[in-house]
């Protein structure tokens, strides 16, 4: 299976919309990766320019070295797996497994082994002969899968493949999806706007963000140590504050956040005085309750937190089942959010005056953005 | 197979397929657009004669007054056919009730008689010189009048199919959403359902306009059994009634046409930006009204109605030529069957072309909306449909033997002029169908090693099937009745069907007439019903 290079691609549409900015990465022989940004940012057009829907304005497509811009879409052996399925009105589920084969003039008996064999691995031996129209979306979303694997192509583009599907089914059909994926060996590029989606199903993870790549790395990678401060919040929540670097060593940065209140992060190589933005998660995020004794954290971590860097009121508190949210409200900063189990739900009432803490090695820092913080932030 | 491999791979290459999509882009518009409106450029150079003719006040009131017959005929029939028609497309698509399949058949049955048929059925059914007589309608009818109950019945059909097909898109969501909210039913049809619906009006205008615009052999028979066709003349009718095999066109048919298509070509851009600016004042409701008009004896009565104004002034009178079986003509038997076959073999062969060329530039439009170029195409696709066919017919047959030195045989000549009167109804009805057909579908396949051109065969096409066959269906049978093109054409060099049973009624042969009639409209109805059943068999198969 072939390894898949983007070389600063560009596409201008008309209007000025920039959906590919210079977007180069490299995709691996076998890899499943996933294509992650907001709505708008390039990631259904990257997939178009790869298969060869959409021509781009410069830059080069590359599979294992070779340049692919010459190959017409039906021979570079890429399939796309679209939003909406595509499943071919006119044909039944059978009809629609077999299409590529018998496009492709293989021979009667090889075509029915091996469409038999699909819709088996994807369960849809009971509904062979019904059209699109009367399956469910689980079952739609399964016969094109098994019709992109039935295809001998090489390379296997999802475009946002559990976008129609129920919430609970979403969670459920993408394990599925990249187990058989995986089995079949495909280098595959499955683009989503759901983070959870692209953490639990993808080997690396590449963030778009207005046509352009700005990280690449395995999930748990990017989630501990993002970039910038936009995929800081965009994978996994983060409470962001901006301040001053005021100093710090090999150990440790400190930055200046309001006017007296200082915090601790990963070290940075900043000089002292420059703008930062710092960034924490909000599950490590901790909020303790001030004056409780054993408090509500858990017995070994007072140990190695910090004391808190400032205090707050506590404002909502939320149950999320395994996990609550907690709401604080901080003079100065605003609205401080922090992920905690559950079992520490009765700790927490509104009201309550709590000290805001976390790791150092759990907080990124960042030089402050060109265009402010405001701007880096934004999701479109 | 080996001839769709090669088409296979040709599509493979841009190159290529660019230079088809340039062919039937050239084709479009050199052999259908510019002959269809070529007569403007006969002003200039037969000055003198058109000036001539311009001079001459005697002339030239006759063909003022049957300019004004023409536009006031179809302004007239259109209004009746939107008042009358919206309830209809309404019931058609928002009620379901035993016998709404054989009303369906019903309705498309006008569009499948030749107008010729129709002239003389209605002629017939109104107050016929025969003396047939319906107690209390038997009224004493101006040709105008005459004239308006006749184009009623080619055009209603248009305009119902035009309007039930927008609302067919319509979702009742935002009927029901409304009513939620707290809108009587009249007032949300009339607040939300109605302004979208501009789109289909601006279609059923178009069609009814030019088709009443166009129509010849319907009127050319009812005029002439009335009695007035050496004085009283539509537009059209004065351009047959000219017609003559010495001269191509004489100055008075060059500037009448002229005049029609100009006319008809400023009356398409106005009544758009009319009707697509027109707006439905949705500030002010009436909730009392509203409630009043949703409930109770309204609804029902003005569907009555619509039903009602369907069967007396469409159904019955062009059925009515079926009463001539009780005392059934003598009929030409070799004569009426060289006439249909030559019908036929027009129509066929003006079919085939407009779908191998204009599908093609269908897609185009439907899959580069927003470019300008295709904004320009998708406009130029009306004129053909909104020019006069009489009109047309006179500037095609200018303009082709100019073009080729009168090289071409009369009946090339009528095919082509039949291609570009048919060409915009194929066209028209597959772009709609394409639009509606998502690209991922065309996408996937090529994704998954489908050649564009297999894309195409194996996909799009057989997902618009229905539509090529219905566009198809239309322009055949418009095709088959068409009179006025022909004659303008061809003069009396090429026998079609309308044009044998137009001669017949100008020589008084009404029974015999009556019966080709019948013949015809036996012979197109059962063709109808062989498609029908060929295109559901296919359909079920694939299913």
């Amino acid at each position: 299976m072939p390894e898949i290079t983007l070389e600063n691609l560009r596409k201008e549409f008309s209007g000025g919309i920039k959906a590919s900015d210079g977007l180069d990465l490299t995709v691996r022989d076998g890899e499943y990766l996933c294509l992650l940004g907001p709505t708008g940012a390039g990631k259904t057009t990257a997939l178009r320019m790869i298969c060869g829907l959409t021509k781009p304005d410069s830059g080069r497509v590359l599979f294992d070295g070779k340049d692919v811009s010459g190959v017409p879409i039906s021979e570079r052996r890429t399939t796309m797996l679209s939003q909406r399925y595509a499943l071919f009105p006119n044909m039944d589920v059978y009809g629609n497994v077999v299409f590529s084969p018998v496009i492709k003039g293989w021979s009667e008996e090889d075509t029915k082994v091996l469409a038999t064999s699909m819709i088996d691995m994807v369960h849809m031996g009971k509904k062979v002969h019904s059209i699109p129209g009367e399956l469910s979306g689980g079952q739609q979303q399964r016969t094109a899968l098994a019709r992109a694997l039935a295809s001998d192509s090489k390379v296997l583009l999802l475009d946002e493949p559990l976008r129609a599907l129920d919430a609970r089914l979403r969670i459920e059909l993408r394990k599925e999806l990249k187990s058989m994926v995986k089995e079949m060996g495909l280098t595959s590029i499955h683009v989503t706007h759901d983070q959870d989606e692209a953490m639990e199903v993808a080997d690396r993870i590449a963030i778009i963000r207005k046509g352009r790549i700005i990280q690449v790395g395995t999930p748990s990678d990017i989630f501990q140590n993002p970039a910038t401060p936009f995929i800081a919040n965009f994978l996994g929540r983060s409470n962001v504050f901006s301040g001053t670097y005021v100093g710090g060593d090999s150990d440790h940065s400190e930055v200046e956040i309001a006017p007296g209140i200082v915090v601790k992060a990963r070290p940075a190589d900043m000089e002292a005085g420059e703008k930062a933005v710092v960034a924490v998660k909000v599950g490590a995020t901790v909020p303790e309750v001030v004056g409780a004794k054993e408090d509500v954290q858990d017995r070994h971590l007072p140990k190695v937190l910090p004391d808190g860097y400032f205090g707050g009121t506590v404002e909502r508190v939320m149950y999320e089942g395994s996990t609550i949210t907690v709401e604080t409200r901080v003079e100065g900063l605003g609205i401080v959010s922090s992920q905690r189990s559950s079992r520490r739900y009765e700790a927490y009432k509104p009201g309550t005056q709590v000290s805001i803490t976390w790791q150092p090695q759990k907080a990124s820092v960042f030089r402050m953005p060109e265009n402010g913080l405001e701007d880096e932030m934004r999701l479109e | 197979m080996s001839l769709l491999d090669r088409i296979n791979r040709i599509s493979d290459n841009s190159g290529a397929r660019k230079a088809w999509f340039g062919l039937v882009v050239a084709i479009f518009i050199f052999i259908i657009v510019i002959p269809s409106v070529y007569v403007i450029t006969q002003i200039f150079a037969d000055w003198d004669g058109v000036s001539a003719v311009f001079n001459d006040s005697g002339k030239m009131s006759v063909i003022w007054r049957a300019v004004a017959v023409s536009f006031g005929l179809a302004f007239v029939v259109t209004i009746f056919d939107i008042i009358t028609g919206l309830p209809m497309a309404w019931i058609m698509v928002r009620k379901n009730f035993k016998g709404k399949n054989v009303l369906d058949t019903l309705l498309d049955m006008p569009l499948a008689f030749p107008t010729a048929v129709l002239g003389l059925s209605v002629l017939m059914f109104w107050g016929a010189p025969e003396g047939v007589d319906i107690p209390g309608l038997g009224l004493h009818l101006s040709p105008f009048m005459m004239l308006i109950l006749l184009h009623i019945i080619f055009t209603y059909p248009y305009m119902v199919r035009s309007l039930s097909g927008i609302l067919e898109q319509i979702e009742p969501n935002y009927e029901t959403a409304a009513m939620t909210l707290g809108a009587s039913r009249w007032t949300a049809v009339r607040t939300i359902t109605l302004p979208l619906f501009r789109a289909g009006l601006v279609t059923g205008f178009i069609l009814c306009f030019a088709r009443s615009l166009s129509e010849t052999g319907g009127t050319q028979i009812a005029l002439k059994m009335l009695g007035v066709n050496s004085f009283y003349f539509t537009g059209p009718t004065y351009i047959a009634e000219h017609k003559t095999s010495a001269v191509i066109a004489t100055p008075e048919m060059i500037l009448i046409s002229t005049i029609l298509i100009i006319f008809a070509l400023l009356l398409l851009v106005v009544a758009r930006s009319i009707i697509t600016r027109m707006g439905v004042s949705t500030e002010k409701v009436w909730p009392e009204l509203g409630r009043r008009l949703s409930h109770g004896a309204a609804p029902v009565a003005k569907d009555s109605l619509a039903v009602l104004i369907l069967f007396l002034f469409v159904l019955i009178p062009s059925f009515y030529i079926f009463t001539y079986l009780t005392d059934p003509g003598s009929v030409d038997t070799g004569k009426l069957i060289s006439t249909t076959a030559t019908s036929f073999f027009i129509a066929g062969t003006a079919v085939a072309f407009d779908i191998v060329f204009g599908v093609p530039v269908a897609i185009y439009i439907a899959r580069h909306r927003g470019d300008r170029l295709v904004h320009i195409l998708d406009n130029l696709v009306n004129v053909p449909l909104i020019v006069p066919t009489t009109a047309l017919g006179v500037s095609l047959a200018l303009f082709w033997s100019a073009a080729t030195a009168d090289a071409l045989p009369a009946l090339v000549l009528v095919i082509l002029g039949h291609i570009s009167f048919t060409y915009p109804l194929i066209v028209r009805n597959i772009t709609g169908a394409v639009e509606e057909v998502d690209p991922s579908y065309e996408e996937t396949a090529m994704t998954l090693g489908a050649k564009p051109f297999q894309a195409f065969y194996k996909i799009l096409l057989p997902v618009i099937k229905t539509s090529v066959i219905a566009g198809a269906i239309l322009a055949f049978t418009r095709s088959l009745g068409e009179t006025g093109a022909t004659q303008a054409i061809a003069g009396s060099n090429v026998d079609t069907v309308p044009i044998y049973i137009v001669g017949l009624v100008k020589n008084g042969q009404y029974p015999e007439a009556a019966m080709a009639s019948i013949i015809l409209i036996a012979i197109c109805f059962v063709m109808m019903l062989i498609v029908r059943r060929l295109t559901h068999r296919g359909g079920s198969r694939n299913a």
